[in-house]
This record gives C-alpha cells, sequence and structure tokens, in this order.
C-alpha cells in the first residue's frame, strides 16, 4: 500500500475522480473484490483503506462478492408502511436469503437500502438498473422468475 | 496582539482574533472537555463534548471550532451545557459496547472519566444490534478493540495527518460505521508499523499498547 498518498498532486487529483472509477471498476467487474481495488489503489496512488472507505458508504458500490443479480429494496418509512417487510419475506422464501446474503448459485444477491426515490410507487425494489414498484408478497416470483 | 475581548465564565479576557473558544478558554486555565480535539490539529468538531453556551446564540456551539469574537459571553457550565454534555456522554456510551468493569485501563478511558465527572449512569437507550467486535490482536504492538471505539477519528486523523501514513479510514456508514484497514482486515505489521501515534491519541481503550509495550509521548512504542 503506498503511503502518504495524501500529499502527492496527482494523488488528490485521483481522489476527485475516485467515485467514478469505483464505478466503472464495478461495471466491469461486477463485483468491487480486494484484486480490484488493490490494482486500483496502485494506479491512483491513495491507500487501498480510502478505496474501501468511499465505496462501503455507497449501497450502490457492495464491497462483498455479489450475485449477477442485485435486488435492492427500499428499507425507508413510506415502503416500510406499505408492507416491505412483507415483500422481503416473500423474497426470503424464493430464494432462501436474507438482505446482506447472496444464493449458493450466485444468481442473486438481496440488499437492504436506503430510499432509492420511488416513494409513490411504495413499496418499491430495484433489480439491477431496473426499478419495479406497486409491489406485492404475492407478485415477487413471477418478477424474479424472469431473471 | 490580543486584540479580542471576551468573558469566559464571568471571567474578562483578552486573546488574539481566530483563536478559538476552547484555546482561549485553555489558557486562562477554564478547562472544556474534549473528545474529538487534537492540538494544533484543524478541528472536526464532530464529537460535541465541547459544547458551551453563547449568549445571543440559538443553540449550543462547539468551543473546539468556533472562534471568538469581540464582546463575545460564553458560559462553559451552564445548566443547559451540563445537559447537553450528560446526553452527548450516554449516546456514546449507548454504542460503546462492553463494560468499564473489567477494563482494567478504564482510568485512562477519557470518556469512562467524563461519565462519571457528569454522572452518567447507565445509558437509558436501547439499540437494536450491539456494535460488538472481538479485539484484535494481530498486531505484537498493538491490541484493538473495535467495540470500545466511539468514532470520533482521531486516530484516523493522527495516522494521516502527523504521521503521514494513512492507514486507516472511516468504512461503512451510520450505525455500522467503523475503524477500517486495508480491505477491513487486521491490523497487521504489514499494514501498519510501530509508529504507534494513535494509541497515544485515542480517547478509549479501542486502541492500547499490547502489554510489554508502552506508548510513550510523541508516539514511539517501546
Amino acid at each position: 500500500m503506498s503511503a502518504a498518498g495524501k500529499g502527492t498532486p496527482s494523488a488528490a487529483a485521483n481522489r476527485k475522480e475516485l467515485l467514478s472509477a469505483l464505478k466503472e471498476e464495478f461495471g466491469k467487474n461486477g463485483s468491487l473484490s480486494k484484486t480490484v481495488m488493490t490494482s486500483l489503489a496502485e494506479k491512483t496512488g491513495l491507500p487501498l483503506n480510502e478505496i474501501y472507505s468511499v465505496s462501503t458508504f455507497y449501497s450502490y458500490l457492495p464491497v462483498a462478492t455479489a450475485g449477477k443479480n442485485i435486488i435492492r429494496i427500499c428499507g425507508c418509512l413510506p415502503c416500510d408502511m406499505k408492507d416491505a417487510r412483507g415483500v422481503v419475506g416473500s423474497i426470503k422464501k424464493e430464494l432462501g436469503i436474507e438482505p446482506g446474503q447472496t444464493t449458493a448459485d450466485g444468481r442473486f444477491s438481496v440488499e437492504q437500502v436506503g430510499c432509492i426515490g420511488a416513494c409513490d410507487q411504495a413499496p418499491a425494489m430495484m433489480i439491477n438498473d431496473r426499478l419495479y414498484g406497486n409491489l406485492t408478497p404475492a407478485g415477487i416470483a413471477e418478477i424474479l422468475k424472469s431473471y | 496582539m490580543d486584540n479580542v475581548k471576551l468573558l469566559i465564565d464571568g471571567k474578562s479576557i483578552k486573546v488574539r482574533g481566530g483563536t478559538t473558544i476552547l484555546e482561549a478558554a485553555a489558557a486562562h486555565g477554564i478547562t472544556i472537555p474534549t473528545l474529538c480535539h487534537i492540538k494544533n490539529q484543524l478541528p472536526t468538531g464532530i464529537c460535541r463534548v465541547c459544547v458551551v453556551e453563547v449568549e445571543g446564540s440559538r443553540t449550543l456551539v462547539g468551543s473546539c471550532h468556533t472562534p471568538v469574537s469581540q464582546g463575545m459571553v460564553v458560559h462553559t457550565r451552564s445548566p443547559k451545557v451540563i445537559a447537553a454534555r450528560r446526553v452527548i456522554v450516554e449516546l456514546m456510551l449507548t454504542a460503546h459496547t462492553g463494560d468499564c468493569v473489567n477494563d482494567t485501563n478504564a482510568e485512562n478511558c477519557v470518556l469512562h472519566n467524563l461519565a462519571s465527572d457528569y454522572e452518567v449512569g447507565a445509558p437509558r437507550f436501547n439499540v437494536r444490534t450491539p456494535r460488538f467486535y472481538p479485539a484484535e490482536e494481530a498486531n505484537p504492538y498493538i491490541i484493538r478493540n473495535l467495540s470500545k471505539c466511539i468514532l470520533c477519528r482521531k486516530c484516523v486523523r493522527s495516522c494521516a495527518d502527523i504521521a503521514h501514513k494513512n492507514v486507516l479510514s472511516i468504512g461503512y456508514r451510520g450505525f455500522r460505521s467503523k475503524v477500517v484497514t486495508g480491505y477491513d482486515e487486521a491490523l497487521t505489521t504489514e499494514a501498519c508499523r510501530d509508529c504507534g501515534i494513535c494509541l497515544e491519541h485515542c480517547p478509549t481503550g479501542a486502541l492500547s499498547a499490547a502489554p510489554g509495550f508502552k506508548a510513550l509521548k510523541g508516539g514511539a512504542v517501546r
């Protein structure tokens, strides 16, 4: 790990670009493994812990080995009031995993995230980049089948 | 050039403009408790323990990051300040898992001492999941017990700004926030040598020198 990355001008410039670089790496590799982050650290001159820190702050940059499809369920108040918990329960029944876990076959990862800006369609979730709103526990199986 | 006149706890004080309330008070023998403050480093004002009452201000202000101004009237020990500090310490104790009872180093813990000075009893607040991390002894010089960490970020800042090593960062967010090394790994000697500067700054027992070593002033571990 390169020490004293904070002082060099190129590290400072790379710090500005870190978020977009992480997003790009995530798009390319599907996850931000240690190998991916270490090579990013070498490229940018930033310490690995700093890159890890930025990435873990954002739910959209998952660090752990993620499944092929990432289900993000909104955990905020409006969705909760419209039975997001029932939806989580239904996903658990279908896939056998809880938020924060990945299925054994690596097909799905489930994550509970903060507001995804779809309160008008509560309860809402995203699978990869696609938004699903007005969910019902009964309708989950149908949606998951298409992945 | 002591050109700013202010009143702290009824004491008339003259200091240089740009001085913080904390520094002005300290220079005149008035102690304000702090947890996240590092002398001569940029203040962050995140622990809020140093709050004081400034007449005319809508809220209490952090004394470590508020500069003095002409004619300011400051109270560092008013009932309002004491009540606020008590809750601040209580909140920190809530997230600070583990009893001081079995901690032989509790006398060195600033939070523990504050809790006893301000008569903060057992915290009233409930937490859904306790913040618990097993103690780490991967490093021969440093014992890390993150359950006792109050996230004051002094270790992160001293590592980056004083030691210029940048080994520590805050990972995750919200209640899951935690001081991380590398890819959230153990603090091994590979990542962290033995400068020990963070040991000196940690206000709690989260970072302590391993038995047989002691943190010296100035940082070195021997």
